[in-house]
């Protein structure tokens, strides 16, 4: 059984799980085309993340639950998706009476994610139950939980999740007592948790008290398109740059154990190995690009099933558990976000939702459209970093001037990339529990 | 026609496992404060070997005979897979049998006491030395064979029949090769991909070797283990004791195409391993037109 070492290898793809703090020194030498997106430094911390040397105090040991319930709402589950029927989240209870902190992963991702588990070990020493849920653009909940299929629209991925926790707590076992309710999220994530407390505010069935965004977008369309931009960039269009892309890092690879002479013998070996063979900041670039790339390739495929416009699935014939899906995965690769939102997305939302237009399901994925309560309501907060290279300049300054005195700006990490540094969970924890002024803000 | 009836069962409980509301299934604890102590230690380690990699003579001396690939040597990015449609069913029934049998089964062998677990997974990987040895001597690898031959005697004596790794810390690292990696050095290809029926992802070439090593720890028959009713019993804490240290989860990535992602990343770990096998042969000329494999 290799699979971690096989994983490991997806680790050298997605380079998004490989923050084991393999900052090797040279790793520098090289440098790539500028990307004019990012700076080095903010490409490489979204990449490796925070250094284990950097991460605050952890408790020595948490707690830790798998709940998958079957929703009563749940669609007809395409065949091709059998193994994800019921919603899977993940639950650490205090054993005293404690607040609840519910945590939203990122685009595309579950609920037990690297980053989740040091959020959630943060919170749970802190004294809060945690119950961490994948992102709403994550396949296992787009077929588990949402009433849609199509994934990405703030509001209607806010109600679906809204209408998920309602079910979860109340399934909680009777022995674990929450005083309070608090909302976290990363990346997408923290968006979508603004939104799910601003539904909450209105129909009142968790009171959710205080919302913590870590790292948002602003505009969830312009940040995918500077995703997709930094893909075009670093990979090329299409076919043809996913492969070139994958010969580098293959022979850059094999030739790593060809020189020591070794064989990789094991996970962390192989994933050490992954990690250290991307140099440049044009391989920085392009493992953030193909990560999203491959996020977004299940998001579109599930929103083209469930809505039926046929972009690469067949409406009449969909594809059974025994069909290979090689082809339609090399089709996607080279899809970016502007064509999920022109050929499935609109089309889906346009026939949904009367008066619509396309501008206006932009405006609805917008956090301008809750401005007015994200800057009277005291209760929003949100951590980012000057260098994050999901916002642009005007985005974060709409921040800044949003949130006022209830937003951390660090000056480094780019996109998640000091999520679990010491500064980054005290200042997350003190906003959590309101004493961010008190602190000297 | 008992183990059709056995079958039946088997497909009906999975099924039923499938179909409940809602479960809670309790873990074992996570451990972030040691995990990340653990980081910060291999961080360190690996940042020394980078610092020794970079000023040492001995990369320079290497680079003489090995012959470093080009992008044009790496196989191609599919992988050959004529069995596709088995292999699919296999890798479903694989998943479907892990969330309701192996898995509970090694979540609560990990709540055991940790010295129990590594006291059975010591042992257990101190069994496997028997092969690599063998291994070792079939690929005329003395020095190899001679580390592993230590090991096995340390560990067996010092390490109490093989409970504890000493080895390890004498730094005898574990460096275990199979009759896989024998075929591969004799130039066989990986062949086919191949989803073995509760083992998982394989190749023609790693189920043979896989089969190889059994029959060779077989006709050895160590200590009498693997004779009689214990063999299966052995057998299964030794599939418990890999299953609990294998973080994969069927499925985990919720995505359509996890069949697909599994299957290229193993046959190209495989290919990677291959290449680095043979360092001072003229890397292998392969049909980029071809998948992997074939």
């Amino acid at each position: 059984m290799k699979h971690p070492v096989a994983l490991a290898l997806a680790a050298l793809l997605c380079a998004a799980a490989s923050a084991s703090g393999a900052q090797l020194d040279g790793a520098s030498a090289e440098t790539g085309p500028a990307t004019g997106l990012a700076d080095s430094a903010a490409l490489r911390a979204t990449v490796f993340g925070t250094a284990p040397q950097d991460v605050a105090p952890l408790p020595e040991s948490v707690p830790l639950a798998e709940i998958n319930i079957a929703l009563p709402w749940v669609r007809t589950v395409p065949d091709v998706f059998w193994f994800d029927r019921r919603l899977r989240v993940w639950f650490s209870a205090q054993n005293k009476p404690a607040p609840l902190a519910i945590v939203i992963s990122g685009i595309g991702s579950d609920g037990n994610t690297a980053k989740l588990s040091t959020l959630r070990a943060a919170l749970y020493g802190a004294g809060y139950h945690v119950l961490t849920m994948p992102s709403p653009t994550f396949p296992g909940f787009i077929v588990s939980t949402s009433t849609t299929g199509v994934a990405g629209d703030l509001q209607q991925d806010g109600r679906d999740l809204y209408a998920a926790m309602q079910q979860i707590i109340a399934h909680l076992p009777r022995r674990v007592e929450i005083t309070d309710i608090d909302i976290l999220g990363y990346s997408l994530g923290g968006a979508n948790a603004a939104v799910v407390k601003s539904i909450d505010a209105v129909e009142g069935k968790l009171k959710i008290h205080r919302a913590v965004m870590i790292n948002p977008p602003v505009s969830l369309f312009n940040s995918v398109a500077r995703l997709d931009k930094l893909f075009a960039i670093s990979i090329g269009s299409a076919d043809s740059g996913v492969e070139r892309l994958y010969r580098r890092l293959y022979t850059r690879l094999a030739n790593l154990y060809r020189m020591s002479e070794r064989v990789p013998n094991d996970d962390t070996d192989l994933l050490a190995a992954a990690a250290s063979v991307l140099k440049s900041d044009a391989d920085f670039s392009a493992a953030i690009a193909l990560t999203f790339r491959i996020a977004l390739m299940d998001m579109f495929f599930a929103g083209d099933l469930y809505a039926g416009t046929g972009v690469v699935i067949d409406p009449r014939h969909p594809p059974r558990p025994g069909d290979s899906l090689e082809e339609t995965a090399r089709i996607l690769r080279g899809k970016p976000f502007a064509d999920y939102f022109a050929q499935v997305f609109a089309p889906y939302y346009l026939a949904h939702r009367p008066h619509s237009t396309p501008e206006s399901l932009r405006a609805d994925s917008n956090l301008a459209i809750m401005g007015a309560t994200l800057r009277s309501n005291p209760d929003y907060y949100a951590q980012t970093n000057s260098d994050d290279l999901i916002l642009d300049k005007p985005e974060l300054e709409w921040l800044q001037a949003t949130l006022g005195s209830r937003i951390a700006v660090y000056d480094h990490g780019g996109h998640l990339g000091n999520l679990g540094e010491r500064r980054q969970i005290s200042d997350m924890l003190d906003m959590l529990s309101g004493h961010w002024r008190e602190s000297g803000q | 026609m008992r183990v059709a009836l056995c079958l039946c069962f088997a497909v009906w409980a999975l099924d039923g496992c499938a179909s409940q509301e809602l479960s809670i299934r309790s873990l074992p604890p996570e451990t972030p404060a040691a995990d990340n102590a653990a980081a910060i230690k291999n961080a360190a380690a690996l940042a020394a070997v980078a610092t020794a990699a970079s000023h040492g003579p001995a990369a320079e001396e290497s680079e003489h005979a090995v012959i470093p690939l080009t992008t044009a040597d790496a196989p191609s990015m599919y992988s050959y897979d004529p069995w596709e449609r088995v292999n699919r069913f296999t890798y479903r029934f694989n998943a479907r049998f892990d969330e309701a049998v192996f898995l509970p089964v090694a979540y609560g062998y990990g709540r055991l006491p940790a010295p129990i677990r590594s006291g059975v997974h010591n042992f257990f990987r101190n069994l496997d030395e028997v092969k690599t040895i063998i291994n070792y001597a079939v690929q005329l690898q003395p020095a190899a064979g001679a580390h592993s031959l230590g090991r096995f005697l340390i560990n067996t004596t010092l390490g109490i029949g093989g409970l504890f790794d000493v080895a390890t810390k004498f730094n005898l690292e574990s460096e275990p090769t199979g009759f896989s990696m024998t075929l591969s050095r004799w130039g066989l290809h990986p062949g086919p991909y191949v989803v073995l029926p509760l083992l998982g992802p394989s190749t023609l070439r790693d189920s043979v070797g896989l089969l190889a090593d059994f029959g060779v720890a077989y006709g050895i028959n160590l200590a009498d283990l693997y004779r009689g009713d214990k063999t299966w019993a052995f057998g299964v804490v030794d599939a418990v004791d890999q299953r609990a240290n294998t973080s994969f989860r069927y499925y985990a990535t919720g995505s359509p195409f996890e069949y697909e992602t599994v299957r290229f990343l193993y046959v190209h770990r495989e290919l990677i391993e291959d290449d680095a096998l043979h360092v001072k042969d003229q890397p292998k000329v392969r049909d980029v037109d071809k998948p992997a494999g074939q």
